[in-house]
């Protein structure tokens, strides 16, 4: 693993529970979670399926909000944050990869970018360059005016991963990127974001349950199991 | 604000993916909107044909004035004494007395024929009478000739081939009947009036045809034909009044609308009877906009109908397009973009109805509009008639009201997708 360049606290996570209402069953998809993330540090969160991996990067993205405990990214707490507050948040903040890419399949690769930006309120000829931007950066702007499903499931991860950057986010959640893809697909989506955590200086937190594949590139790897992190072994 | 267009925009790439529901939801919207269009364009097109002519006359402004009939049969004549007293009120622009006699024959040449004959003062031009209604010629002069405006659907009795061809002619005028004189009698009298043509008048065909088909004089030449006091004359003589006898009639004309009601109080005051035309139109605008109201109803139905259509279409598009606005959320959108979103994706199937209704009304109307003319033409009326009017307004309010209804339509599709769990709807693909 390597070392973080920055040592600045840039997210805290204090006593984060999530808890879900299965019938008269009540699951904890998160147990008292507390988190600590240095500004640009690459993080992988590891843990088996169930184990609530997706559940704490929904909270830390804003998507979700917390049964309990606090979340705060770069000052904000979340948890004080209304639905546009949070949308805000994750309009400025935040960049999301996800599993399964989720691109809007009736826009081209460089249109599903751009979405980002409309949203953001970039708009006319600086859009269309930081979105041409974006794609040049994960090597697609040959494939700029593809639709998804003319693209292979790595370049739809790629496209992802551009429209996650295209606004230049602190903070990048990649919520299993490389769970859909085969072994050199998955290490090359890896070294793409390893790339982009270097050249940006982004903070990374990726979750993943393939210690192998990213135990080279992140600054530090935690473990989660039924939605507690595990003790540390081996912090940068 | 431009954010909020950027948005909307996007809308359209949602319309593009489901073409052919979008073309039959908007479908329904453009036959609802064509309906309802039609039909207020109907009503509309009533209601001028009713009001030209009475536009074209000035006939709003006219106040009829006529003796009152009292219990005791006394009345304050209606002599020239009193026209003339009534043409000096505050308000008025003229007051003459309104003679219609019937049956006066008018021969032009070897032509003979029987038709109503009208005054109407010599500066009608001034009293705001339409030029419109001259299809060839002029008003009056002002002077004493003996001149006479001739209705267009009389020329052809007369011999004439066009209305520019019987300006200038003189035609003789041939009327007889009973006139008081002083003894309390009457006697049977006949004239003949030799009168120049300067102009020929032509009115819409809703205008009764003996006026449409009459001849207007002067009312000073008027004057001169016998027999138009026989009516007053007989009336007061059967009261037991041998005091000279007045016109039945009296038109008092004011030069503004607003004064109508002032002037009317005064007339009244002087123990007159008056109505007006006002009155009148306002009753018979009180049934069309009864009409106006219960045609819309019905239209409004057919738009509601429509906008459940729009519900429907957009309800299904959220339900399709789930995922979609789970990843809209992801990336930033807020709840205000989406109903943005949405609501512009049923403005713009409304927009789309409504176009489509102005056409389709249009085209359904100019078939009806045909029919009718053809209908009318096989029954003699010759003069096209336009059944259905499509005013600025109405165009404009028709794709203005397609749009409300069709939005107010997708504010619970709207509001569905916002409410939307992003991490529900991610999970979903």
């Amino acid at each position: 693993m390597r070392p973080a360049d920055d040592s600045g606290r840039f997210l805290e996570a204090c006593g984060l529970t999530r808890e879900y209402r299965v019938g008269p069953a009540i699951v904890h998809a998160l147990a008292g979670v507390d988190l600590q993330v240095r500004r640009g540090e690459f993080l992988a969160v590891l843990g088996v399926s169930g184990s609530g991996k997706s559940t704490l990067l929904h909270l830390l993205g804003g998507l979700d909000t917390p049964s309990g405990g606090s979340v705060r990214v770069d000052g904000r707490d979340l948890t004080l944050l209304n639905a546009y507050q949070r949308a805000l948040y994750r309009r400025t903040t935040v960049g999301f990869v996800f599993q399964s890419y989720y691109l809007v399949p009736s826009l081209t690769a460089h249109e599903n970018v751009a979405l980002a930006l409309t949203f953001q309120g970039t708009f006319g000829p600086q859009r269309t360059r930081l979105a041409a931007e974006a794609l040049g950066r994960v090597g697609l702007s040959h494939r700029a005016g593809h639709r998804p499903g003319q693209l292979s499931g790595g370049e739809q991860q790629r496209v992802a991963i551009a429209r996650a950057i295209v606004h230049r986010p602190p903070l990048l959640l990649a919520d299993e990127p490389t769970g859909n893809l085969d072994r050199a697909t998955a290490a090359e989506v890896v070294a793409l974001l390893d790339a982009l955590h270097r050249e940006m200086g982004t903070t990374v937190i990726m979750v993943t349950h393939d210690e192998e594949m990213v135990c080279r590139v992140v600054n530090r790897a935690l473990h989660l199991r039924d939605g507690r992190l595990l003790p540390q072994e081996g912090a940068a | 604000m431009r954010r909020a267009w950027k948005i909307a925009l996007l809308s359209l790439a949602g319309l593009r993916r489901t073409p052919l529901r979008v073309a039959i939801t908007a479908s329904g919207v453009a036959i609802a909107s064509g309906a309802l269009v039609s039909m207020m364009a109907f009503a509309v097109g009533l209601q001028r044909q009713l009001e030209t002519p009475l536009r074209l006359l000035s006939l709003l402004n006219d106040i009829n004035v006529s003796p009152e009939e009292s219990k005791d049969g006394r009345s304050p004549p209606l002599d020239d004494a009193a026209v003339e007293r009534l043409g000096r009120l505050p308000g008025v622009a003229a007051a003459f007395p309104n003679i219609r006699v019937r049956g006066v024959k008018v021969r032009h040449g070897t032509h003979s024929e029987p038709c109503l004959a009208a005054g109407a003062p010599r500066e009608a031009w001034l009293l705001g009478v339409s030029a419109e209604i001259l299809v060839a010629g002029r008003f009056f002069n002002e002077g004493r000739d003996p001149e006479a405006i001739v209705g267009a659907p009389l020329l052809g009795s007369l011999g004439f081939a066009s209305p520019d061809e019987a300006l200038g002619a003189t035609l003789t005028l041939e009327a007889g009947g009973l006139s008081p004189d002083d003894a309390g009698s009457f006697s049977y009298q006949r004239k003949e009036l030799s009168v120049r043509v300067v102009g020929v008048f032509d009115l819409p065909m809703i205008v009764p045809g003996p006026i449409r088909r009459g001849i207007i004089l002067p009312v000073d030449l008027m004057k001169q034909v016998p027999g138009i006091r026989f009516e007053t004359a007989l009336s007061r003589l059967k009261a037991g009044d041998d005091a000279a006898p007045g016109y039945a009639n009296v038109i008092v004309r004011v030069r503004d609308l607003a004064d109508l009601a002032a002037v009317d109080r005064q007339i009244k005051e002087l123990g007159f009877r008056t109505t007006t035309m006002l009155s009148r139109v306002q009753e018979m605008q009180t049934f069309l906009i009864f009409l106006e109201v219960v045609l819309a109803a019905v239209g409004t139905v057919a738009l509601v109908v429509a906008a459940l259509g729009i519900a429907n279409t957009l309800l299904m598009a959220v339900l399709e397009r789930y995922q979609e606005i789970g990843i809209y959320k992801s990336i930033g959108a807020s709840y205000g973009d989406l109903l943005v979103l949405f609501l512009t994706e049923a403005g713009i199937i409304g927009l789309l109805g409504g176009s489509g209704g102005l056409l389709l009304g249009r085209i359904v109307s100019c078939g009806l509009d045909i029919a009718v003319n053809a209908f009318a033409r096989r029954h003699g009326i010759t003069e096209p008639m336009q059944v259905f009017v499509f005013p600025a307004w109405l165009l404009a309010g028709t794709v203005l009201f397609a749009v409300l209804a069709s939005v107010l339509a997708g504010v619970y599709p709207a509001l569905r997708a916002a409410r939307v769990d992003p991490i529900r709807a991610l999970r979903r693909g």
